[in-house]
């Protein structure tokens, strides 16, 4: 997280410390754990991904003579009988924020070692993961009714209906890992496995709450490319 | 012995920062709603999108997921790469606009 | 289990001196190199046989299974060529050959060499094998996961072989997969065929993306002490740089087979047009084919270099070994490498000059293509200097790493014509294209992986290969290839079509004919003499001479092992500590004239070596 302390190596802030680092010997990200660095990296291709959807998407928007159908009336939602524009992505918003700070808190108290307000945060984090995909569920299944398909739709050019699906659906597909990950680690972490420093199911490397801390570099994740579809898709 | 207190200190921060960045994230999103509420158009609503947009994925890059706490090495390697996205979206832009004039053009003129 | 391995923070340094800063720095004891950061790697025992050959977590075995599927599937290519030189050479001869099939095997040909070939045995192959060896590292640092890149790399590659068996057969667009013909019926393999492959291609980014995280990781953050970035062989830089672009660009190819996929399975237009068939409108419309060349070659172009940046980087080493002397230039290499790698993302268009997209993006991409070819020239002149008055054992390796570098001009040159859009356009689409590319990213990095495998293979198995045989593996396969693409050129500029399945009785035929039937010939016997390779493999594992240890004299530490071949953990009770780069051939007054990367100042008899 922040500098940690390494024998026999002085670390040295900014830019000279960046040189200073890539030109040592061992290791290039000084006290990264080899899984955070990982997972780093992981996002970052992951990065190239969502990239490479949005792009496509541009250029099929963007290129399209037909009139683009406006999303904030596909997307509005009548709530006590007046139709609310985006009522659900907002409430969807709020949601995965939300359990984004609860991963936020979970890493801070798993550093602490505080197993107990770190294993319920993470399942609190699980379960705000699982209201965004009810409600995603729920998105399509409204959208579908009203006759919006990947290949056609009755508000304009058909190609909005594709992105939307497999753009939503790929970023749905993510958080539906992310929740299972979420589960699974709430599990170790109240069984103890982090303090005891307990081998993986799968690998020989011992348990540290550091894996936490890369469990939520994926969930922020999640939440950062809501981010840009939330601005994309429903706002623009 | 304060050096290492220090340390530790600065390697779980106090709670307050994420609960600030936490509220920051509530208020942008609230913000880039009240855009498509007031209904904003043209090159208004475009920057406003973006402007939260970059703000909230910012903080949660810096804060939630710690970059502005890491060392510059990793900061680098991540941010580099971003220069092909840009490139790649740069040229799109200027591909899509072709794509439409041509589409149109050959509408109007015939083929 | 695995506690029992010493940690290694046991190791003292020789010094308590603190160092400040970065690597062996102006400190009092020039051996001092600070303690660990790193305790010793957590390694998992295999005890059976399956955990041990199979499902096996040692990088060094998947590296071989790499190899050795990859060669498998090359096999397949191999024979693919060879039936698209039947019926280009003699059109007719093979009775089942129709032009269905000519599409689907060249297809299929390009597919395998560039992806399930090249790519899988330069990354998985020799990266496995060489990089946790060549950094000092027990392992890579994620074992299980490099094993299950492995695996999914062959369910990619079965999921590949099984569409040679379905209904339709493969797929037959070209290994572009240009949409919208791709999966339109009348091009072959449009149903399963083109299904399987875009699964097949999937299920590879998957697993390489597993396999990549491997190499990154290790090559960034499990080096040994003392071993710096600028003091890792180039095969070990060529190999990571190329995984970071494979990281890079295979999200984009990833992406393209998905929306390939639904277009085909759900009816989504993202690629298609508006289609008229037969006077009726499909029910396509409103996408853009346009888009998809665009993120096929956004993958495209640095997966170029994915297979030739390993390339450059074990010529590199082969070159300075056998030429005992130190790599000329070697810090303006790695930046090369680098430049090259970064370069190469801002380049893709020059595959898509007459595609039609924005007139403008030629002059851009023009530019940035030509000025790719700096860095690509420096390296070369880096490898002539390296030879230039260099001891040179003119063995098997070293002839593979001189017919690489012909080769590699002679495609390069061909490269800056096609990269300039006024040439491009009348040469696109011939044989002169055909012939450019094979010399760049095929004959070239297939000689640096012949070399490769003469110059490790006494490592890997612990006997040299035979001399003799190597050299006429060679000369067959180097006279061969040049009588195959140098016409090739020839053809292309009197405007013969590239992707024709017969000529029929147009003009081109007449001048073309004993051409194509002389380099049909060559290619038979091009392909079969790469069959000597595996015999001399066979051969040599049975009766063939035993190597020593570090047989070659080489410095990198993978020569350095505890064992010959290298066991598990590499590196036997204590990991070695590096003090200087791998190239410390020939210098003036030391004792032997090469000095191994272990070797601290103090043990260098009488040593004038500049510190590296």
């Amino acid at each position: 997280m922040s500098d940690p302390k390494i024998e026999g190596y002085q670390l040295k802030p900014g830019f000279s410390g960046m040189a200073a680092d890539t030109g040592s010997d061992q290791t290039m990200f000084k006290g990264v754990h080899w899984g955070k660095a990982m997972m780093w990296i992981f996002l970052l291709s992951d990065t190239f991904v969502f990239s490479c959807f949005l792009i496509s998407y541009m250029k099929g928007r963007g290129s399209t003579p037909v009139e683009w159908p406006n999303p904030s009336e596909v997307f509005a939602l009548n709530a006590f009988g007046v139709p609310v524009p985006l009522l659900l992505i907002a409430i969807m918003t709020f949601v995965l924020i939300t359990s984004s700070g609860t991963m936020a808190l979970a890493v801070k108290y798993g550093y602490e070692k505080n197993r107990k307000m770190c294993g319920w945060l993470v399942l609190a984090t699980a379960i705000g993961g699982l209201t965004f995909v009810g409600m995603q569920a729920f998105e399509w299944s409204k959208l579908i009714h009203e006759g919006v398909r990947p290949w056609e739709n009755p508000f304009g050019a058909a190609q909005f209906g594709s992105f939307f699906f497999m753009i939503t659906g790929f970023h749905g597909t993510h958080v539906s890992i992310g929740v299972i990950f979420l589960f699974i680690y709430a599990y170790k972490v109240f069984a103890g496995h982090y303090d005891e420093r307990k081998r993986g199911w799968f690998t020989s490397m011992r348990g540290d709450y550091v894996e936490i801390e890369i469990l939520g570099l994926y969930w922020h994740f999640v939440d950062l490319v809501w981010v840009f579809i939330f601005a994309f898709f429903y706002l623009w | 012995m304060e050096d290492t207190k220090k340390k530790e200190q600065a390697s779980t921060h106090k709670i307050g920062i994420y609960l600030w960045i936490w509220g920051l994230l509530f208020v942008l999103s609230f913000f880039s709603y009240l855009v498509d509420w007031y209904q904003f158009q043209g090159m208004l609503r475009w920057s406003l999108i973006l402007i939260f947009m970059f703000l909230k994925a910012g903080l949660i890059m810096a804060f939630f997921m710690h970059l502005f706490w890491e060392r510059y090495a990793l900061v680098n390697v991540l941010l580099w790469p971003m220069t092909a996205i840009a490139c790649f979206i740069f040229l799109m832009v200027a591909e899509f606009e072709y794509t439409l004039f041509s589409r149109i053009f050959y509408f109007v003129v015939g083929g | 289990m695995s506690d029992e391995i010493n940690d290694n923070k046991t190791i003292q340094a020789q010094s308590s001196e603190v160092m400040t800063g970065g690597s062996a720095g102006a400190t009092p004891d020039m051996d001092y190199v600070r303690p660990a950061e790193i305790p010793e790697q957590d390694l998992y025992h295999a005890h059976s046989f399956i955990t041990k050959w199979v499902f096996c977590q040692d990088a060094k075995v998947i590296g071989v299974q790499y190899f050795l599927l990859a060669t498998f599937t090359g096999i397949v290519g191999l024979i693919l060529s060879w039936l698209m030189r039947l019926q280009l050479g003699f059109p007719g001869l093979a009775g089942f050959m129709t032009a269905e099939h000519y599409y689907q095997f060249v297809t299929m040909h390009g597919m395998i060499m560039v992806v399930y070939f090249l790519t899988a045995l330069f990354l998985g192959g020799f990266g496995n094998y060489l990089i946790p060896l060549m950094v000092g590292a027990r392992d890579m640092v994620f074992p299980y996961v490099n094993m299950l890149s492995f695996w999914m790399f062959f369910v990619a590659v079965a999921v590949l072989m099984a569409s040679f068996f379905v209904p339709g057969g493969p797929t037959g667009a070209g290994w572009t997969l240009y949409p919208p013909q791709t999966i339109l019926e009348g091009t072959p393999g449009s149903g399963m065929g083109i299904l399987l492959m875009l699964i097949s291609l999937s299920l590879f980014v998957i697993g390489f993306t597993m396999g990549g995280l491997n190499y990154m990781i290790t090559v960034l953050q499990a080096r040994t002490r003392g071993m710096t970035l600028m003091r890792m062989p180039l095969t070990v830089w060529g190999i990571f740089t190329a995984t970071i672009l494979a990281m890079l660009a295979f999200p984009a190819l990833l992406v393209s087979a998905i929306m390939m996929t639904l277009d085909k399975v759900l009816g989504t237009s993202f690629f298609m047009p508006t289609i008229l068939k037969a006077g009726e409108v499909l029910e396509y419309g409103g996408g853009s084919p346009i888009l998809f060349q665009h993120l096929f070659w956004f993958f495209g172009h640095p997966e170029v270099y994915i297979v030739a940046l390993p390339a450059f980087g074990i010529v590199s080493d082969l070159i300075s070994v056998h030429a005992r002397k130190n790599i000329f230039g070697y810090r303006m290499m790695v930046w090369a490498i680098v430049g090259i790698g970064a370069l190469s993302f801002f380049v893709w268009a020059h595959h898509m000059y007459v595609s039609g997209m924005n007139p403008w993006f030629g002059f851009f991409f023009a530019t940035t293509t030509l000025i790719i070819a700096v860095p690509t020239a420096m390296k070369v002149y880096n490898w002539i200097l390296t030879l230039w008055r260099g001891n040179i054992r003119l063995n098997t390796v070293m002839l593979w790493c001189l017919g690489f570098i012909v080769t590699f001009v002679n495609g390069g040159i061909t490269g800056i014509f096609l990269g300039n859009v006024s040439v491009d356009v009348p040469l696109s689409d011939t044989y002169f294209v055909i012939a450019h590319f094979h010399m760049v990213m095929g004959i070239a990095p297939l000689m640096v992986i012949m070399g490769a495998v003469y110059h490790w293979f006494p490592l890997v198995a612990g006997r040299f290969l035979d001399e003799k045989l190597g050299k006429w593996h060679f000369w067959l396969t180097f006279l061969g290839a040049y009588s195959i693409y140098f016409p090739m050129h020839y053809l292309g500029f009197i405007g013969v079509p590239r992707r024709y399945f017969e000529m029929y009785d147009s003009p081109y035929m007449t001048s073309a004919v004993g051409m194509n039937e002389f380099i049909s010939t060559a290619a038979f016997i091009v392909g079969a003499a790469q069959f000597i390779l595996i015999y001399n493999i066979i051969k040599t594992l049975k009766t063939g001479k035993a190597a020593p240890k570090n047989p070659w004299s080489a410095n990198s530490l993978e020569w350095f092992t505890s064992t010959v071949p290298p066991g598990h953990g590499n590196f036997g009770d204590r990991l070695p500590v590096v003090h200087r780069w791998p190239y410390d051939f020939s210098v003036p007054g030391a004792k032997d004239d090469f000095i191994p990367q272990t070797t601290p100042p103090s043990e260098v008899v009488h040593t004038e070596v500049e510190k590296t």
